[in-house]
C-alpha cells in the first residue's frame, strides 16, 4: 500500500466546544437565601439522629443516660466499641457473617444479572419481553411473601442455617432488580459498537466480555452497590432462615439485643448502630457518581 | 476473488417489506453504490450481505461460496457504520487491532499493519487516542482504517460520510476512492446523496421501496433512466416532468401540455406504444435553452412560462417556472437576467427529451 492521500485539514476535537462556557456569576438574592434556609434545615433534620449517634456511641454509659442529656460528649470514650468486641454479645459473629453474605450475594448477583440483562436487552428472541415481564412482575410483590416457600425450599435442601441458603434468599430478590437495571445500561449502548465486534469475528460472549461489559462499568458497580446494600439491610430474611447465633447476620442480631444486651446499654447500642451503618454509608460515597450516572443511562447518546 | 451475487434476496419485519426479491451482481473489486431516499432498504441490503441480518428469502454468495448461512465473523467482510460505531473504552490503535488479535496474529504482524494503515489516513498520531478525544473527520478515519487495516474481501460502508461538513465530505470521498483502489476489496457502499453516488460508483444501484430499480454506470442512469423515478432521483436541480396530452394531425405527432409543445421525429414516435393517449416528458434543467418567443414560435419543441423562484448560485442559476398547473426548473447562466414574473421561453433538442409511461412510469425511450 505505497499511496499518498490528501492531508486532512485540522479540525478542533468535538469534546472541545462545549468546555469553553463559563459558570455564571454567583449573586445572592431573596429567592435563593429562602432555598438555602430550606436546604439547611432539611440537612439538619436528616442528619441529626445521625449525630445523635456517634455522639452517644462516644460517650460513657453514664453520661449516655444521663437525665439532662447532653448534646456532644464531654468526655470521648471508646469503650463502647471496645465493649462490642470484646463482651458478651457476638457482634463480630453478626459483622462477619454480614460482610461475607453480603458481599457474595452481590458478586454472584451482578454476574446473573449482567448475563440476564444482557439477554433481555439483545436477545430478540421471542419469549424476551415475556419472561422479563414476569421477572419484573416478581418485583411488585412485597418481600414478606417469599418467606413461606423459600422456607419451605431451603428446609428440604438442608440449607437453613447456613451462609448459601441466606445467599440464595438475598439473591432470588436481587437478581431480577439487579437484570432490570443491567438491562437499562446495555439498552444504551449503540446497536452499532457490538456489531463492530461480531463483524471483526467476536462471539456473543467474546462481546459481552471485552466489549458491553468494559462500557457499563458503572453499571455493574451501581447493581452490585445495591444488592449489597440490599442485604446488608436485609432483617427478614436472615430472621427466619436462621436461628443459630453462630450464623445470624448483624440486623437480627442487633435487634435481638436491643431488647437484651443494649435494654439499658445506649452508648453501646449506638456503637453498633454506627459500624452496621457504615458499609453502607462508605459504599454510598464510593460510587454515589457512577450511581447517578447510571440512573440517568440512556438519557443522551454517548454518555 | 469475491464477486458478490443476490439472487431472490428478499426481508421481511413483521408486515414491513423492506426488500423485495432482489438480484444483484457485484463485481470483484468493483465498487458499488446504492443510492435511494430515506427508508428505501439500502441499509437493509447491505445488512443483508454482512450477515448482521437473515434473509427471510433468497441466497447469497461471495464468488462461489453460499454465505446465506455463513455467520458475520465468517464472511471476511469489514464494514463502516453510519455513527462509525467504534470501542469508545478502547484507544484508537486498539480499535483498529482488535480484528486482527482474533484472528491471530502476532503482535508485530499487528503493530505492522496497524501504523501502516494508520499512515495511509493520516491518523498515525492519534493512535493513543480515545473515540471521544477525536473531531468527526478524525472518527471517520479511524472506522474506515479498522475496516480496511484487516484487508476484507468485501468491504460495505453505510453512509459513512453523512455526519461530515460538505466541505470534509468532499475531500473524504476522494480519499475512500483512494483507499478503496488500494485495498482492491469489493466495495459496497450506500448513501441517500446521488451526487455522492454519481461521483464516486463504477456502478449504481438506484433503489426505492425495497425495489433496485436500476442498476447502471453513472452515465448510463443520467442518460437513459428506465424510469421516471431514477431519472428524477439522479440530476440536480432534477428533471422537470409534463404530463402530456398526444395529438396526431396531418402525419405528424405532437405532445401538449400547457405551455408546452413537443413535435416528435418519427424514429421516437415508432418506439411509442401506438395506443396511449396520455404521455409523460422529462426535461433536464441543463438542456432548457432560453430563447425569445418568437424563436420557441418556430422551433418543434418549446416550452413557455413564468419565471417564479430565480436562485443565483455563481457560477449559473436555477429557475423554476411556472407553467400552466406544473413546474419545471431551468438551468441557465448567470449573465441571461431574469425576474419574477418575467415571461420566458425555452427550446429543448428532441434528443434530450424523456418520454415516459404515466401509469407504470417505465421509460419509453
Ligand atoms: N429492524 C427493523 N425492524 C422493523 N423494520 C425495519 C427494521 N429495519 C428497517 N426496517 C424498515 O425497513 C425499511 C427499510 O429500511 P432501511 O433499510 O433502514 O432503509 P434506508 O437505509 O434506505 O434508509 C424501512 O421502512 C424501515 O422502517
Ligand atoms: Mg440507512
Amino acid at each position: 500500500m505505497s499511496l499518498t492521500v490528501d492531508k486532512p485539514v485540522p479540525e478542533q476535537p468535538a469534546g472541545r466546544a462545549a468546555a469553553g462556557t463559563g459558570r455564571r456569576r454567583w449573586r445572592p438574592s431573596v429567592g435563593r437565601s429562602i432555598v438555602i434556609v430550606l436546604v439547611g434545615l432539611f440537612g439538619v433534620w436528616t442528619l441529626w439522629p445521625m449525630y445523635w449517634m456517634l455522639s452517644t456511641a462516644l460517650k460513657s454509659a453514664k453520661e449516655a443516660t444521663n437525665l439532662s442529656p447532653t448534646v456532644w460528649p464531654h468526655t470521648i470514650t471508646g469503650a463502647n466499641f471496645h465493649e462490642l468486641f470484646g463482651g458478651t454479645l457476638p457482634f463480630s459473629t453478626y459483622l462477619v457473617n454480614s460482610v461475607l453474605t453480603s458481599l457474595i450475594a452481590a458478586a454472584v448477583a451482578v454476574l446473573i444479572s449482567t448475563l440476564a440483562g444482557y439477554s433481555f436487552s439483545r436477545g430478540g428472541y421471542r419469549l424476551t419481553s415475556a419472561a422479563s415481564l414476569v421477572v419484573l412482575a416478581t418485583q411488585m410483590l412485597p418481600l414478606v411473601v417469599f418467606i413461606g416457600p423459600l422456607y419451605l425450599l431451603l428446609l428440604r435442601a438442608h440449607l437453613l442455617n447456613t451462609y448459601l441458603g441466606l445467599i440464595i434468599g438475598y439473591t432470588t430478590f436481587a437478581i431480577p432488580f439487579g437484570a432490570w437495571m443491567m438491562k437499562g445500561f446495555f439498552d444504551a449502548i449503540p446497536r452499532e459498537i457490538e456489531e463492530s465486534a461480531r463483524v471483526d469475528g467476536y462471539s456473543r460472549l467474546g462481546i459481552l466480555f471485552r466489549v458491553v461489559v468494559p462500557l457499563s462499568v458503572p453499571g455493574l458497580v451501581t447493581t452490585g452497590v445495591f444488592v449489597f446494600m440490599n442485604s446488608w439491610n436485609n432483617l427478614l430474611y436472615p430472621l427466619t432462615l436462621v436461628s443459630s447465633n453462630s450464623r445470624q447476620t448483624l440486623p437480627p442480631g442487633l435487634l435481638q439485643s436491643f431488647s437484651g444486651t443494649f435494654k439499658t446499654d445506649w452508648g453501646g447500642m449506638m456503637a453498633a448502630s454506627l459500624i452496621t451503618s457504615l458499609p453502607l454509608v462508605i459504599a454510598f460515597f464510593l460510587v454515589q457518581r457512577s450511581m447517578v450516572r447510571g440512573l440517568t443511562a440512556g438519557a443522551l447518546a454517548g454518555t | 476473488m469475491a464477486a458478490i451475487t443476490l439472487t431472490g434476496v428478499e426481508k421481511r419485519f413483521g408486515e414491513t417489506r423492506a426488500l423485495r426479491e432482489t438480484d444483484l451482481e457485484i463485481d470483484d473489486h468493483e465498487f458499488l453504490v446504492l443510492v435511494g431516499p430515506s427508508g428505501s432498504g439500502k441499509t437493509t441490503l447491505l445488512r443483508l450481505v454482512a450477515g448482521l441480518e437473515t434473509l427471510t428469502g433468497g441466497e447469497i454468495y461471495f464468488g462461489d461460496t453460499r454465505v446465506t448461512d455463513v455467520d458475520v465473523g465468517d464472511r471476511d467482510i469489514a464494514m463502516v457504520f453510519q455513527n462509525y460505531g467504534l470501542y469508545p473504552h478502547m484507544s484508537v490503535y486498539r480499535n483498529m487491532a482488535f480484528g486482527l488479535r482474533r484472528r491471530g496474529l502476532g503482535k508485530q504482524v499487528i503493530d505492522l499493519k496497524v501504523r501502516q494503515t494508520a499512515d495511509l489516513l493520516h491518523i498515525g498520531h492519534l493512535l493513543d487516542r480515545k473515540p471521544r478525544q477525536l473531531s468527526g473527520g478524525q472518527r471517520q478515519r479511524v472506522a474506515l482504517g479498522r475496516a480496511i487495516v484487516r484487508d476484507p474481501a468485501v468491504f460495505l460502508l453505510d453512509e459513512p460520510l453523512s455526519n461530515l461538513d460538505a466541505h470534509l465530505r468532499v475531500q473524504m470521498r476522494a480519499e475512500i476512492l483512494k483507499v478503496h483502489r488500494a485495498v482492491t476489496a469489493t466495495a459496497l457502499y450506500v448513501t441517500h446523496d446521488q451526487v455522492e453516488a454519481m461521483t464516486m460508483g463504477d456502478r449504481i444501484a438506484v433503489m426505492n421501496e425495497g425495489v433496485i430499480h436500476q442498476l447502471g454506470t453513472p452515465d448510463e442512469l443520467y442518460d437513459r433512466p428506465a424510469d421516471s423515478f431514477v431519472a428524477g432521483f439522479i440530476g440536480t436541480p432534477p428533471m422537470g416532468f409534463l404530463t402530456c396530452e398526444r395529438i396526431r394531425e396531418a402525419g405528424t405527432e405532437q405532445l401538449r401540455a400547457a405551455g408546452a409543445r413537443f413535435r416528435l421525429p418519427p424514429e421516437t414516435v415508432t418506439a411509442l406504444p401506438p395506443g396511449a393517449s396520455r404521455l409523460v416528458i422529462g426535461v433536464r434543467p441543463e438542456h432548457l435553452r432560453l430563447v425569445p418567443p418568437a424563436e420557441a414560435e418556430a422551433a418543434g419543441c418549446a416550452l413557455q412560462g413564468v419565471v417564479e423562484v430565480v436562485e443565483p448560485l455563481g457560477s449559473e442559476q436555477h429557475v423554476l417556472v411556472a407553467m400552466g398547473g406544473s413546474a419545471i426548473t431551468a438551468k441557465l447562466p448567470r449573465d441571461q437576467r431574469l425576474n419574477r414574473d418575467d415571461k420566458v421561453a425555452f427550446t429543448v433538442s428532441p434528443d434530450h427529451l424523456h418520454v415516459f409511461d404515466p401509469e407504470s412510469g417505465r421509460a419509453l425511450r
